[in-house]
């Protein structure tokens, strides 16, 4: 298997309204960030091209809303996702308790194949401010209780692990990735036989 | 001004010539018939519902065909589509909110990331086009690097979603003052083409049915659907390397050769006989290899013979396919090759299994003989052989590249001089019954390489005049013709339109479908008179400039 292919990945930022998701990717593709607030509309698609053990990966981000509003615009935005990024802000112990339905609706409407092992990155956002209300402990807790979900701090404004999230956030997309192709390797040539037919997917298939 | 039918006087519709038959038509055929705008009418028609179930893959022919053969005892399932997967998500509730969807912020970072649509790669582009997932993730753009597309077909994505699932309807296309936006949303994909050309909504739809045929006839439906039916995350472009490059030379090739507009293949001219010659050696060669579906013939772009198994016929679409591939794939001229195709009008469950070789270092014409048996190289390997010695004691060869090479002396290479009427520029005629097309300055090899190169390099927008009009430029101009005549709304038989620049006339019947281009200002009657000399002619040389003929193994 060449390591040299390129990879795009689809990433889906998720959380509340005010936490900081279209921050932390300004942050993260522009390197840029402004203390205004504007809310986003919809959805924003950015893409920011990184390299993970060699590889070039293209990471195309989707940051939507967080306001309840534009809620209905989920299948057409989760369907298909490699990765979903849940961002709290750690002054806000209801950002951080919405985490719980934001990760069942995505699962929900996006139905991922394997939905246990699914890759998901927390980010708790705004360690920069002084009144935080949820410890690390507690975001870590909830963490490793969802099957270990890795857990990061970050500051959008002082780019405080931002890249470092984003990096894990590409490997274990991509180790999704690889790992499903093992299983499910597509043959170049249909045969036409019929016992070649659907469901058999084991890899057997490709016995020339 | 454009004029319809009735203002014409009756004596238009004079008798058809003797014989009673069209131009061109003759009772058996091997292709489909078509009406030029079947697909387009097909896919416009259609509702949300529609479109899911037709796209449900049907039963195979290939499997029929083996089963007939009783090579394969077991028959081929029909394979279940990954239709289903659209109608589980369609069960959101839709929301009153007011969906605002794309880009604000208006500050510095929107204009950073805007740079790439921006670049000289992608602005000034007569047309675009862009393939997708229906994940969103880019697959195909035409122009530029579809990696820094990825945005843009988020955005995409989102838009025919939001118009499928909250108003459960379809996006079909967007227009702006000088340009359209037509989407076409087919199984797992989602195909776009972003246009500042003349071209009708119905006319760009065609392509992109095209463009999605192709990627078909390189992965079979099946195979298709069932990978986004695994994994709807996943990345097309990886099956598809190497197939950009057959996308590429189609949008070229649709923008360029009639063939497309009007849903008919084009024939190289040839003399009755040594088409017949032809034939025959490519039927008493193979009639004893049972797998064979399929052996056809061709030439720059043009069909030389096509024979073919009892009860099936091809579809000119498939051609197309056919003609595209050969065209695009400079590796058969240095070697035979044996290649899986699928044709997805004959059947887009499966691959044919294709050996295509071209029949000597002297002749540019290419063989392909298609069969169902998967390891059947060598046979018709040394069919092919066979047939290329057949050919060339036969002088068939010199036949092929005299037509090819446009020798003077053949009356099909300058139409125009040997019907004789000096008024007329240029004309296109097609034969419905049979699907096949002939037009008075067929595109030589050489110009559709010139024409290749130029747009490799360019696709922009041009605003230069050319002094001399090409078969190109004419068919350029038929196009908004070809289009108003088949306006489902309402239909025109004829338009006659007269201006400084030129008088065309444009006119379908039940049997053919005829465009011509005179000087400036010339009257009904005699273009009228001229059209009916024309068809004269036309008939009189249709043994040589159609394939009249459906042979069969």
């Amino acid at each position: 298997m060449s390591s040299r292919k390129k990879a795009l990945l689809k990433v889906i930022i998720l959380g509340d309204s005010g936490v900081g998701k279209t921050s932390l990717m300004n942050q993260f593709v522009n390197k840029k960030f402004s203390n205004q607030y504007k809310a986003t509309i919809g959805a924003d698609f950015l893409t920011k091209e990184v390299i993970v053990d060699d590889r070039i990966v293209t990471m195309q981000i989707w940051d939507t809303a967080g306001q309840e509003r534009f809620q209905s615009l989920g299948v057409a935005f989760y369907r298909g996702a490699d990765c979903c990024v849940l961002v709290f802000d750690v002054t806000a112990p209801n950002t951080f308790k919405s985490l719980e339905s934001w990760r069942d609706e995505f699962l929900i409407q996006a139905s991922p194949r394997d939905p246990d092992n699914f890759p998901f990155v927390i980010l708790g956002n705004k360690i920069d401010l002084d009144n935080r209300a949820v410890s690390a402990k507690r975001a870590q807790q909830w963490c490793q209780s969802k099957n270990d979900i890795p857990y990061f701090e970050t500051s959008a404004k002082e780019a405080v692990n931002v890249e470092l999230a984003f990096q894990t956030i590409a490997r274990n997309a991509l180790a999704q990735e690889t790992e499903a192709e093992l299983y499910n390797e597509f043959p170049d040539q249909i045969k036409l036989n019929a016992n070649d037919n659907g469901r058999n997917r084991d890899g057997d298939n490709c016995a020339c | 001004m454009a004029s319809t039918s009735k203002d014409v006087p009756a004596v238009v519709i004079q008798d058809n010539p003797p014989d009673d038959l069209e131009p061109g038509a003759c009772h058996d055929s091997i292709l489909n018939p078509t009406d030029s705008f079947e697909e387009f009418a097909s896919e416009m028609s259609s509702s949300l519902q529609e479109r899911n179930i037709s796209l449900a893959t049907k039963s195979s022919t290939i499997s029929e065909i083996q089963s007939e053969i009783g090579e394969n005892s077991a028959p081929m399932k029909p394979t279940k589509s990954s239709d289903d997967l659209q109608t589980k998500d369609e069960s959101i509730s839709a929301s009153t909110s007011n969906s605002n969807l794309t880009e604000q912020n208006g500050d510095d970072t929107d204009t950073e990331k805007d740079d790439y649509l921006q670049s000289p790669e992608l602005v000034n582009k007569e047309k675009h086009v862009f393939i997708l997932s229906s994940a969103g993730k880019p697959i195909y753009s035409r122009y530029g690097n579809e990696d820094k597309l990825a945005g843009l077909c988020g955005v995409i994505q989102a838009l025919v979603s939001v118009v499928e699932e909250q108003n459960q309807d379809i996006l079909r296309s967007i227009s702006t003052n000088d340009c359209k936006a037509v989407f076409l949303v087919k199984g797992p994909l989602i195909l776009v083409a972003v246009s500042k050309s003349d071209e009708s909504e119905t006319q760009l739809v065609l392509q992109l049915t095209y463009a999605f045929n192709q990627i078909v006839s390189v992965l079979t439906l099946t195979q298709l659907n069932r990978i986004f039916e695994q994994r709807r995350n996943y990345d097309l472009r990886r099956l598809l390397s190497g197939a950009e490059r057959l996308i590429d030379h189609l949008l070229i090739f649709m923008e360029k050769d009639p063939a497309f507009l009007l849903g008919a293949v084009r024939c190289l001219p040839l003399p009755e006989k040594a088409r017949e010659n032809i034939t025959n050696a490519i039927q008493t060669t193979c009639n004893k290899i049972r797998d064979l579906v399929f052996a056809i013939m061709l030439a720059g772009n043009q069909l030389i013979t096509l024979v073919r198994m009892k009860k099936y016929t091809l579809h000119p679409s498939d051609i197309h396919l056919l003609f595209n591939l050969v065209r695009s794939s400079e590796s058969f001229k240095t070697a035979e090759s044996w290649t899986p195709i699928c044709l997805p009008k004959f059947d887009s469950t499966g691959f044919l299994h294709g050996h295509v070789s071209y029949i000597s270092e002297d002749c540019q014409a290419c063989l392909l003989l298609l069969t169902v048996q998967r390891d059947a190289f060598f046979p018709l390997s040394q069919a092919k052989h066979t047939i290329a010695d057949k050919l060339r004691r036969s002088n068939c060869l010199v036949a092929i590249n005299d037509a090819l090479n446009r020798n003077e002396e053949l009356p099909t290479t300058n139409p125009l001089k040997h019907i004789g009427i000096p008024e007329i520029r240029h004309f296109m005629y097609k034969c419905k019954s049979t699907a096949q097309l002939f037009t008075s300055d067929p595109i030589s090899l050489d110009k559709l390489q010139d024409y290749r190169l130029r747009h490799k390099e360019g696709g922009d927008i041009m605003e230069k005049k050319v002094e001399k009009l090409s078969d190109i430029d004419y068919v350029r101009n038929y196009r908004k013709f070809c289009s108003s005549i088949h306006c489902t709304s309402t239909p025109a038989k004829l338009i006659f339109r007269s201006n400084s620049c030129d008088t065309i006339l444009a006119w379908v019947t039940n049997g053919f479908e005829l465009y011509v281009t005179f000087d400036p200002l010339m009257e009904k009657d005699q273009a009228i008179k001229a059209v009916d000399r024309l068809l004269k002619w036309i008939k009189k040389e249709e043994q040589r400039i159609f394939i009249m003929h459906a042979p069969t193994f």
